[in-house]
């Protein structure tokens, strides 16, 4: 077990080195932000695979469906990092966005989500109403925030009607995950599919900063292939990877 | 009285089997494996120790253990055709006092 955190340290602390001196090879840079996401996506796709294969066994209860929409959800997001790097590599757009990338990127948050929302259904019965009323308040509140502070920002910007859509779309449906995810690290906080849920947890949370961010910086026009915010999405796969890993070894 | 116990075990055994399938059967055979691994106890022995069974529970879901705990006792009392009704204060181990003293009188 402690390897696989020291494997997971060490990815983050190269992946953080190699952006912060991205200024001595621009050229390596882009292709590696463009090439890297499909790579640690795919990788993410296996590993839920894997944990698919081994729960999906005579598909009895909802348990096992969990972990179809999981692979479901994160193959599509492994199409839209395909499409995005066969955009950028192949066709030479220097950021697709909002492009096809968009469409299986936003599918995959709907199998995603029910794969959350199954799992933490079967084990609802263990949160009590306080505990789901301060939950769903603080969705709101996240929200509420969110929305705000892209507000100013996306519509000062003056872009068309689907880059709008795409700019809240993200950040939002990363709140909904989180709403459901959270509930999951509240239900398991003292058992040993803890780990797992904080991994889940903080890959969801890495996502919603990474998503506001990309939308604050292509409103503005700051984004370039190589941006240190990409490192959030490369840190968001890596926890889904370590997430997943835990809970087939603990479970 | 041993028909009785046999029986109350039996019912036991069984529900702790449906209710473990909540996880899927590779979810309940990990369960078994880690009763059996961790704390040398047999799926048979279960009804003789319960408190471990719940322990065990416990240790990988946290209080969603109470989840699984329902879905065994509600099992449980089916299945020695008791009505099953649910009390806040109740445990695992106060509804299964409750069923042994319940079937003692039925059975």
């Amino acid at each position: 077990m402690q390897r696989i955190y020291g494997l997971s340290v060490l990815v983050i602390v190269g992946l953080t080195l190699f952006y912060i001196f991205q200024g001595y090879y621009p050229d390596l840079m882009y292709f590696f932000s463009n090439a890297f996401p499909p790579v640690i996506s795919g990788a993410a796709v296996v590993v839920s695979g894997l944990s698919l294969e081994k729960y999906w066994r005579r598909a009895k209860g909802s348990f096992s469906k969990v972990w179809l929409f999981f692979t479901v959800g994160l193959f599509l997001w492994f199409m839209g990092e395909a499409v995005w790097a066969g955009y950028t590599l192949v066709m030479g757009v220097e950021v697709p966005y909002p492009s096809v990338a968009d469409a299986f990127w936003l599918a995959g948050y709907f199998p995603y989500f029910i794969a959350l929302y199954l799992y933490v259904k079967v084990f609802g019965g263990a949160l009590t109403k306080k505990t789901l009323a301060a939950s769903l308040a603080s969705t709101l509140v996240l929200t509420i925030v969110v929305t705000s502070v892209l507000l100013v920002p996306i519509l000062g910007a003056e872009e068309d009607l689907v880059t709008l859509a795409a700019d809240f779309a993200y950040p939002l449906f990363d709140l909904a995950l989180f709403s459901v995810a959270h509930m999951g690290l509240i239900i398991f906080w003292t058992g040993k599919l803890a780990k797992a849920w904080f991994f889940l947890n903080a890959s969801v949370a890495f996502d919603v900063c990474a998503d506001i961010l990309f939308s604050y910086a292509t409103a503005n026009n700051t984004y370039y292939c190589g941006h240190m915010l990409e490192l959030l999405y490369h840190f968001g796969y890596l926890f889904i990877i370590l997430a997943f890993y835990l809970h087939t070894r603990e479970l | 009285m041993d028909r009785e116990k046999n029986t109350f075990e039996k019912a036991l055994v069984e529900a702790v089997d449906e209710g473990l399938l909540m996880l899927g059967e590779s979810g309940r055979e990990v369960i078994y494996f880690r009763l059996k691994h961790s704390y040398a106890l047999g799926k048979d022995d279960i009804p003789s120790h319960p408190e471990i069974f719940v322990g065990c529970l416990r240790k990988i879901f946290g209080s969603g253990a109470r989840v699984i705990e329902k879905a065994v006792i509600k099992s449980l009392y089916r299945r020695l055709g008791l009505k099953f009704v649910e009390k806040e204060s109740f445990d695992f181990f106060e509804y299964l006092r409750e069923a042994k003293k319940q079937a003692g009188k039925d059975l």
